[in-house]
């Protein structure tokens, strides 16, 4: 039993070289204060050139529009437009998960089904998303389901083609250990196939909502009469640069917010993995 | 009396796309006791690990006849169980898990599970290693789960393929002693593919030669050797006597 011994893992830490404190967050200082100088020099530019009048229309300042966004939220006029978009992002990405999750592992699976399935998968994923917003609009409105719709076949390829390409990466060698115990195929689905793609599928989450987002966007600017792209839309029709930039920072924490959830998310179905060394 | 495992003029080829078929086995005839450690010699490719999966039921043969117990296998079932050469282990399962994998799938519910993998992982030396990861754990470490997977289920056949080739040698001998202790217990009938001669006699109460694909058995050696075998056996005269006479009818099977 002489290999239990070897086995006791340190953690590899210990073996890393002391590192000093400055060493340690010297990046976060770093990107942290580069933010901070550039929303400085920004601010300070009115100060520092004379603009003309025609671009002070077109600019605006930081602290304007953090007062603007703050305005926003205190008011409540933020809430409304924001659930409306919220709304079409979440319940599309949802469908998109629920739809391109199972249809990626059985067309993974099976080799009829991808050959019946493939031509309309590799035609779709291959057209611009944007070219069925007219068709979408006069189908569904400039309600929310047309949002859903869009967002819906915009998250659905890539969940769809990346779930695909980790089931087709299953190792044989595990899907027989399962069926020489009897399992059947959604046995071998569920302890081998979905397992073992995990990776692939939220790769694919993760591209996903960067198209679900965009969806939201490119939706409410072009065709829809609620949201918080109609608000920038609005804002930018009458030269209120700040709530444009407002709405901006909004997408953009929501986007952080969504992408900081699927690393969570990673992390926690990863947890088998082997750490890699050196840290994150 | 009828033999536990019983092979009559098996025949199988696979026929790889884009390939030109290839004959795995060839009227291959087998007979194994009830309780019996036999093991199965043969040149790289000669069919024994295919042999294998036809008995787990993995694989259908084209022909002949192959039975357990009489009656003629179908498929998977839990009286049969593989310890796979590369382990087969589930990484993102923890070595409890692993373990219970063939329970699971019998639909057994967690703490009567929990009650059939305890002992076994304290009988291979596992314990405290339940929540471990494969990743975590040593090539020996990893096929003491192999073995105590495929020992959960209570199969009665065994089926090894190779299981310490992916060992190095000094983690094989010990688990050749490992496997015999573990054997000695209950005389499980097993079928033992490997490519070591001394292993195969160290192990075993009879050794199957096979010749090259596509495989019949070519000759069986019966080991008369007293057990329970030590280490030391393997000096002994009448070993290298078998191992010389093992390696004589193999060493024609083999192609360089």
């Amino acid at each position: 039993m002489s290999e239990l011994l070897e086995t006791g893992m340190a953690p590899a830490g210990d073996f890393a070289p002391a590192r000093s404190l400055w060493r340690r967050i010297e990046p976060a200082v770093l990107g942290a204060g580069s933010i901070v100088v550039l929303l400085l020099l920004w601010e300070l530019l009115p100060q520092l050139v004379t603009l003309q009048a025609g671009t002070k229309m077109l600019f605006t300042t930081p602290s304007k529009i953090a007062v603007t966004l703050w305005n926003m939220i205190v008011t409540g006029k933020l809430w409304a437009p924001l659930s409306v978009s919220g709304t079409g992002f979440v319940v599309g990405l949802l469908l998109s998960v629920l739809v391109g999750l199972p249809l990626g592992v059985v067309l993974g699976r099976s080799r009829t089904l991808n050959a019946m399935f493939d031509p309309f998968v590799t035609a779709f994923n291959a057209t611009p998303r944007l070219v069925f917003l007219p068709l979408l609009m006069l189908w569904f409105g400039l309600g929310v389901t047309a949002k859903v719709v869009i967002v819906f076949i915009g998250a659905l390829f890539p969940i769809l083609i990346n779930t695909y390409e980790g089931v087709r990466n299953a190792d044989r060698g595990l899907i027989n250990v399962v069926r020489s115990f009897g399992g059947s195929e959604w046995d071998v689905a569920r302890l081998v196939v979905v397992p073992n793609a995990l990776p692939y599928i939220v790769a694919g989450l993760r591209l996903a909502i960067g198209r679900a987002i965009l969806g939201v966007v490119v939706a409410e600017f072009f065709g829809a009469e609620d949201g918080l792209g109609v608000i920038m839309v609005q804002a930018a029709s009458r030269y209120q640069v700040d709530v444009v930039f407002a709405g901006l920072i909004v997408f953009a924490v929501l986007s952080l917010i969504m992408t900081g959830l699927v690393k969570l998310l990673e992390n926690r179905l990863g947890g088998w993995r082997p750490q890699r060394t050196g840290g994150e | 009396m009828q033999p536990y495992i019983q092979g009559r003029n098996v025949n199988l080829t696979f026929r790889p796309p884009n390939r030109g078929p290839v004959r795995a086995l060839q009227n291959f005839d087998i007979d194994v006791n009830e309780g019996e450690f036999l093991s199965i010699v043969g040149p790289s490719g000669c069919g024994k690990s295919t042999f294998l999966n036809v008995i787990l039921g993995l694989i259908r043969p084209d022909s002949g006849d192959i039975r357990l117990r009489g009656s003629p296998i179908s498929g998977p079932s839990t009286d049969r169980a593989m310890v796979f050469q590369d382990f087969g282990l589930l990484p993102w399962r923890t070595v409890q898990a692993n373990v219970e994998l063939g329970l699971e799938l019998k639909g057994m519910a967690a703490d009567a599970r929990r009650k059939v993998s305890q002992p076994l992982i304290e009988m291979i030396g596992l314990a405290g290693f339940e929540g471990h990861f494969p990743h975590e754990l040593s090539g020996g470490m990893k096929q003491r789960v192999g073995l105590a997977r495929a020992l959960a289920t209570d199969p009665s056949v065994l089926l090894m393929d190779e299981p310490f080739a992916a060992l190095d040698a000094q983690t094989r001998d010990l688990m050749q002693v490992e496997l015999l202790r573990v054997w000695q217990q209950d005389k499980k009938t097993v079928l033992f593919v490997t490519h070591q001669i001394e292993e195969a006699i160290y192990l075993s109460d009879r050794v199957m030669v096979m010749t090259k694909r596509p495989g019949r058995a070519k000759k069986i050696f019966p080991i008369d050797l007293p057990r329970p075998r030590d280490y030391e056996m393997r000096v002994t005269p009448e070993f290298n006597e078998l191992k010389l006479q093992i390696w004589n009818e193999l060493k024609d099977e083999i192609t360089v």
